[in-house]
């Protein structure tokens, strides 16, 4: 793994060589074009404050374009842009280099380890973060920060066709850019360069984040990026300071109080917001910033000159996580035994039956996609006692976070797996790739349809002719079915109207009280009480309607009517 | 923290249509084969169904007997009063009339079945939910329903303690039930008690064999 991340590595650098070389030309333009028109003095202002490069260029509106710029590194950023400014002219002085070398210049004692973290973004669009194992790490250029992800990608074995990226950063970058945003327009609205723009309007450091390093993913990998794509590499930035506020809380709702008791009007998120202040002028710049970000009361700011960000000691922390959407896999399936449960099923510590349909089907097929975990979803369900033969059940599997893409042959695989296990308890057919909404169709499909049975059934008294009559000439007969006691103990009490759509006797040769009863009956309709009556409580039965006394030995499903599958 | 984005399931590409398309466009792709296919599982079904005769019993046990425990309450509370508490393996109870009863000696046999007795008219209550919201909490010794026969009536009790779930409201059209099938649709009632209240009861109660014993149904 090493190897292949090296190898990747050079083969990534070449290529930003050799795309440098074609296109350095446009890129570094562009760059010098953007600083070219930034206002200088504002510029300065912000990096004096401890605003990164990147968090400056979003604020003042420059293109999005810039951010996917490949070669853009963060040292060649803070040159390209000093340069800018001297070609400006006059508002060049040593200010404005201070916020990205000075830390490392003035104080021996805190050498290159402790960065000058963005006080908007807490470091982020600077690639700088904590690790899993609070290890700091930090990337001059998306390149760089790129093949980390993709290292951790690689490493999780996805076949993948194409990716999307999501990112999620503390609300406390949001809160930041808009109290500096709300600063700015305060002080530059009336000048000429001042984007036109909402502060919701300006791009997020989210958005430059995925700009920044979704063309460096797509060659490493070598695959594109789309919104759509099932596979998704999850970048989760969490604010490493949350913790240390807590502890400032109580100061917090100190100040809280007061500012209410002040104004009724600003009892909202001023509180949480700790960006205004250091702690020598806490409530000043608590208040002001709580302001601001009520967009209320902008003709009273206090005075310009107390805006402070407060300084960031620790960047956030990173998780990276890649995640497939489910996969699901439709199909129907035959339960040849009597004593396997559709489910899992266990009672005080006891397993009913000797295995389930769920964990056959499963065990055998999440291996095939090298996934993290399968559920198993049936239309319907049969007791443990009966089988489901003829056309099968459908079901749906989701396979969580498979590695493997479905192809034919997995399929074919599949259903070859699951039907030549030696105990043959449980096979599958029309095994097919489905769409998530599979799922709904089967739900769908569930409540309306018909089920079929054969049930082996004995009455009380010889068969006849005219009993077979009997049955068959009845044709969607609704009956009244109380909750059977048999399930009594845990269902509501109800009557239930159900319809039996029709009904065929067939003989067993050799016996005159034995024969099979096929019927069709509404899905919901508890067969094994439409035939021996359940004490009475479902009317009619198959004993009342013969007039004599009809138990069941045996049920079978022979047919679940779906549309699915 | 920003919400992640999640994606909508029912933006998935791939429609509905599409999917019964796909399916049944490749199980009609070979119609002979498919035919072919059928008549084949239809045999096979066929075999599995069709039981072998001799491997079946000449009566069978009927649900009754497989479902439930049978239990009796001989001389309950008075003398000739036997009662059975059918108990299922979900710990429900069926009450009714053992073949013993002294209603069943009267001529003619119940010809009356009254559930207004006590404060309430038991048939009346209606038991609602998982949780079976209006259920009475009766004690062994309450009394369920009057039988009436054509010169004197008995009173039929619960036998165990617990929520009554329901009475048998047929045996009051059909009181006949009682004469014709009393350990079937002739049931008095069905009570569900508490695991310990049924630990108690059932140590009042005898079993189907001394049942029998006692009162020389040999
Ligand atoms: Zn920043």
């Amino acid at each position: 793994m090493e190897n292949e991340t090296e190898a990747a590595a050079q083969v990534i650098n070449g290529q930003v060589e050799a795309h440098v070389i074609s296109a350095a030309e446009d890129e570094s333009k562009l760059v010098r074009d953007a600083v070219r028109k930034l206002p200088s003095h504002a510029v300065k202002e912000l990096l004096s404050m401890g605003v990164c490069i990147r968090c400056i260029f979003r604020l003042i509106g420059v293109s999005e374009c810039i951010y996917s710029c490949t070669s853009l590194s963060t040292s060649a950023l803070s040159t390209a842009l000093e340069k800018g400014m001297c070609l400006e002219g006059d508002m060049m002085d040593n200010g404005l280099r201070i916020q990205e070398d000075s830390n490392s210049q003035h104080s021996s004692e805190e050498p290159e380890l402790e960065p000058n973290l963005c006080r908007i973004c807490l470091g982020i669009l600077q690639f700088t973060y904590h690790d899993g194992k609070e290890m700091l790490m930090k990337s001059d250029c998306a390149n760089e920060f790129a093949l980390l992800i993709a290292k951790v990608v690689k490493q999780e074995g996805h076949q993948i066709d194409s990716f999307s990226l999501e990112v999620s950063i503390p609300s406390r970058v949001m809160e930041n850019e808009q109290a500096v945003w709300l600063y700015m327009k305060r002080k530059y609205n009336s000048e000429l360069w001042f984007p036109e723009q909402l502060h919701s309007e300006f791009i997020s450091a989210k958005d430059v984040l995925k700009l920044s390093i979704t063309n460096p993913l797509e060659t490493l990998l070598d695959i594109k990026s789309s919104l759509s794509s099932a596979f998704r590499i999850r970048l989760t930035y969490t604010d490493s300071a949350v913790k240390i506020k807590v502890q400032k809380s109580t100061e917090m709702k100190e100040c809280n109080k007061r500012r209410k008791t002040g104004a009724d009007d600003m009892d909202t998120i001023g509180g949480c917001v700790a960006a205004g202040t250091d702690h020598s002028n806490s409530c000043t710049g608590e208040e002001y910033v709580g302001r601001s970000c009520n967009g209320l009361h902008n003709h009273d700011f206090p005075d310009l000159s107390q805006f402070q960000l407060e300084k960031v000691s620790e960047p956030c922390r990173l998780t990276f996580l890649c995640h497939r959407n489910p996969v699901y896999i439709g199909g129907r399936y035959l339960k040849y035994s009597r004593n396997v449960s559709q489910t899992r099923w266990i009672i005080d510590d006891e397993r009913m039956g000797e295995a389930s349909v769920e964990e056959i089907i499963g065990s055998n097929i999440l291996p095939i996609f090298h996934g993290d975990n399968y559920k198993f979803h049936a239309a319907g369900r049969e007791d443990i006692d009966v089988r489901m033969l003829g056309s099968g059940r459908p079901f749906l599997l989701e396979i969580q976070n498979a590695r493997h893409v479905p192809s034919e042959v997995s399929i074919k695989e599949m259903e070859r797996k699951v039907n030549n296990l030696e105990n043959k308890l449980v096979k599958v057919k029309n095994v097919k790739v489905v769409g998530s909404q599979g799922w709904n169709l089967m739900r769908e499909g569930e409540a309306e349809k018909q089920k079929q049975y054969a049930a082996l059934v004995w009455i009380s008294r010889p068969l006849e002719d005219d009993d077979l009559k009997t049955l068959s000439s009845l044709e969607d007969m609704p009956i009244l079915q109380k909750t059977p006691i048999r399930v009594l103990h845990r269902r509501s009490p109800l009557e239930r109207e159900k319809i039996i759509h029709w009904m065929r006797i067939e003989r067993i040769a050799g016996s005159s009280q034995y024969c099979l009863l096929h019927l069709c009956t509404q899905a919901g309709t508890y067969v094994k009480e439409f035939v021996h009556g359940d004490l009475g409580r479902t009317h009619p039965s198959v004993g009342s309607l013969l007039g004599c006394r009809a138990e069941i030995l045996q049920l079978d499903v022979t047919d679940v009517k779906m549309d699915c599958f | 923290m920003e919400e992640q984005k999640v994606q909508d399931p029912n933006n998935d590409p791939q429609s509905k249509d599409e999917i019964l398309n796909t399916i049944s466009s490749s199980s009609s792709s070979n119609s002979t084969q498919q035919q072919q296919k059928e008549l084949v599982e239809e045999e096979e079904l066929k075999r599995l169904l069709v039981p072998d005769v001799r491997d079946l019993p000449l009566t069978p046990s009927s649900a009754v007997e497989t479902n439930f425990v049978p239990y009796f309450a001989p001389d309950f509370i008075k003398t000739g009063h036997d009662q059975y508490v059918y108990r299922h393996a979900n710990g429900l109870c069926v009450i009714g009339l053992a073949p013993t009863h002294l209603a069943f000696k009267d001529d003619g046999g119940v010809t009356a079945v009254d559930f207004n007795v006590g404060k309430s008219d038991r048939s009346g209550i209606k038991v609602t939910g998982k949780r079976k919201k209006n259920a009475q909490h009766f004690a062994s010794n309450t009394a369920l329903c009057k039988v009436c026969t054509k010169d004197t009536s008995y009173i039929v009790r619960c036998c165990v303690k617990g929520s009554l779930l329901e009475v048998n409201d047929m045996l009051i059209t059909q009181p006949g039930l009682l004469n014709s099938a009393a350990d079937r649709e002739g049931y008095i009632a069905i009570i569900m008690p508490k695991p310990d209240d049924w630990l108690k009861a059932k140590s009042l109660l005898v079993g189907a064999d001394e049942y029998k014993k006692l009162r020389e149904l040999f």
